[in-house]
């Protein structure tokens, strides 16, 4: 090889490692960016003194009770009774005429799930707690209080009108990863024979976000 | 009663997660998509409503998995862009592409072969000008971004008219091309916050990506059935059956990023690190809502132990620290070896504690050997045991619901409420 060749030669090695420097140099110029990768002693350094101090999440704080509901469409202002199962498998009504009650073996308002609240439409002689519920509308608020006085607020979704023989328990009680609340009472026909209304009367809401 | 319910649940998840772990390879080709056919979904109006392959169900699931992945894939990949990781970026495009095709295959099981070939075409170009975004990115080139950033609108736009098409009028028109425009936005601001090494903002949109993404795959696959099929993927038990499969892949893949962190800056893994406990606060109140709060705390205390024994394994890999390596691999031994006694203690020693322990151990046995491989830069292992790992979750998730559909549902009050005394009755209300 002649000198004037080497030369060229050497010419075109150094241009062609100008060029693929330039090629990558926008990210080379950065390293610090490969931070995820394994690759210099010094990158991990920090990435393990920070995963030596990890600690999980911890101290789960359980949502307070509700206490209080209210809905201004309606004028209702209630304090929240405790409701569970009833021996035949029922859910448990509340036992006063004026007071709705919540289902306390379901979620809390605010956590995900359904929490549902249940109310009497009236009494042997007059109205009750939820003898207007079946005028809510889509949009309408409802405000539930909880025990440390935090409020919850949900927006109604649509108001439903169901045969109790067809009760939808999956839509109410089934559990889901969406807060939600569910409010309940009687409605349709009331049938004198059996003292009972034969319709239910749902309510559908969403958290207020 | 919720207490046990609870409690079967996890160990249901707990069984599923082993079993899942045990049948990887086995699994491998089925986990993608199904078999091509040109049979439409819709046609099997007379099915049962059991989540068989095949099934309504089935199909919104695995459209759900597969999309979520994507949006973690390209979030990888854009992020191997940005970063300059030609050995991890080869590995990430693979990944990609291997979830291309099965996405395609998917797609042409359920809106027919000539759909699945136009679906993938669309769906690659998207993910070149994804990489182009990113390229962009990584070089400061203004005016690449914003071409790339025009292309990626008309992607979504071509997409959902291709959609529109497909569906025949079973989607909105408006709402395919809007997904994917959020989810392309979702991936543009994650590299731009990433290259900026707000790693905080990067890994909080990262999170917000994948739900997102995930939560296209019920409408997508309702957009090639029958109104009366689709609304299967409406019904209760598979809503919860979706959104834990979304939780717990999130959980899979959030650990990886925090395991693959470690080996980076201390800001980028406090930032992974954040998501994962925003993970875990989340699935601890979705168990809440099952089991109540107080199991909820003790489902935390236990899941906040697998998921520090995990990263102290990855502590110890990155030091590369023999000795620390099984320190920690013992430490993960005990703790599914209390996790084991602490589950069948809940359920009253209906399941022994034997065959939990060992449950437990081959769902950490998966993650260690993912930071194992990562460690040893076997990049397309390390996305092989990601892959694998989040598979898992779908079967996870639809055993945890049967489990809860079996012990929680009889648990629920029977029939409507007794709610009037009757005072006001009249004809109708």
């Amino acid at each position: 090889m002649t000198q004037g060749r080497r030369r060229a030669l050497a010419v075109l090695a150094a241009l062609a490692l100008l060029a693929g420097c330039s090629t990558s140099g926008a990210r080379q110029a950065e390293p610090s960016r490969a931070t995820s990768s394994p690759t210099t002693a010094a990158r991990t350094a920090g990435g393990v003194e920070a995963a030596r101090g990890f600690r999980s999440a911890r101290g789960y704080r359980a949502t307070p009770i509700p206490v209080r509901l209210d809905i201004p469409r309606i004028q209702v202002t209630s304090s929240l009774d405790r409701l569970g199962r009833a021996r035949d498998g029922t859910v448990e009504v509340p036992s006063r005429w004026e007071v709705a009650g919540w289902y306390a073996l379901g979620p809390r308002p605010g956590d995900p799930g359904s929490a549902v609240i249940l109310g009497h439409v009236d009494s042997r002689s007059g109205p009750a707690v939820f003898y207007r519920l079946h005028r809510l509308r889509p949009g309408d608020e409802i405000v539930v209080t909880r025990a440390d006085r935090s409020r919850v607020r949900f927006v109604v979704q649509r108001t439903e009108q169901y045969d109790k023989l067809r009760f939808p328990t999956d839509e109410v009680y089934y559990p889901t990863l969406t807060s939600t609340l569910r409010l309940v009472t009687c409605g349709g026909q009331f049938d004198p024979t059996t003292g009972h209304y034969r319709s239910n009367i749902i309510v559908f809401a969403g958290i207020k976000t | 009663m919720r207490s046990r319910t609870v409690l079967i649940a996890l160990v249901a998840f707990v069984l599923a997660t082993a079993a899942a772990c045990d049948s990887n390879k086995a699994n491998r080709s089925s986990s993608a998509a199904p078999t091509q056919t040109t049979a439409h979904p819709a046609e099997h109006e007379g099915a049962t409503g059991a989540a068989a392959p095949g099934s309504p169900t089935e199909l919104g699931a695995q459209f759900e998995q597969l999309l979520g992945q994507h949006a973690l894939l390209a979030v990888r990949q854009m992020r191997g862009v940005v970063a300059g990781q030609r050995d991890f970026r080869e590995a990430a495009d693979a990944a990609l592409q291997e979830n291309t095709d099965a996405l395609s295959r998917l797609v042409a099981s359920a809106y027919g072969d000539a759909n699945g070939d136009r679906f993938k075409q669309l769906w690659q170009r998207s993910i070149t000008d994804l990489d182009a975004y990113a390229d962009a990115v990584a070089n400061n080139d203004a005016a690449a971004e914003q071409a790339a950033r025009t292309a990626l609108v008309a992607d979504s736009d071509a997409y959902g008219s291709w959609l529109a098409e497909a569906a025949d009028g079973r989607v909105e028109a408006g709402d395919a091309p809007n997904d994917l425009r959020v989810h392309v936005e979702h991936l543009m601001k994650q590299v731009e916050a990433y290259a900026a090494s707000k790693y905080d903002q990067a890994y909080e949109i990262e999170r917000q990506a994948y739900e997102q993404l995930f939560m296209v795959g019920a409408p997508l696959a309702k957009g090639s059935l029958t109104p009366k099929l689709a609304a299967r993927l409406d019904a209760p038990p598979e809503k919860l059956r979706s959104a834990f499969a979304m939780l717990l892949g999130e959980h899979m893949e959030l650990i990886i990023d925090a395991q693959r962190a470690t080996f980076g800056g201390s800001p980028e893994f406090k930032a992974a690190a954040a998501q994962v406990n925003a993970n875990t606060t989340v699935l601890t109140k979705a168990m809440g809502a099952i089991v109540g709060p107080q199991k909820a705390s003790e489902f935390q205390s236990a899941w906040g132990n697998h998921v520090e024994g995990l990263l102290a394994y990855s502590t110890a890999a990155a030091d590369k620290d023999e000795a620390a390596k099984a320190a920690a691999e013992q430490n993960l031994d005990g703790f599914a070896a209390r996790l084991a006694l602490y589950f069948s203690d809940i359920v009253r020693n209906v399941l022994p504690v034997e065959p939990l322990t060992k449950a437990i151990s081959a769902h950490d046995t998966h993650l260690v050997g993912q930071v194992d491989a990562y460690a040893a830069r076997d990049y397309g292992k390390a996305q092989e045991m990601e892959r694998d790992g989040y598979q898992q979750m779908l079967g996870v998730a639809g055993t945890l619901v049967g489990a809860i559909q079996r012990t929680v549902k009889p648990g629920l009050p029977v029939g409507g409420s007794q709610t009037g005394g009757g005072g006001t009755a009249r004809p109708a209300r």
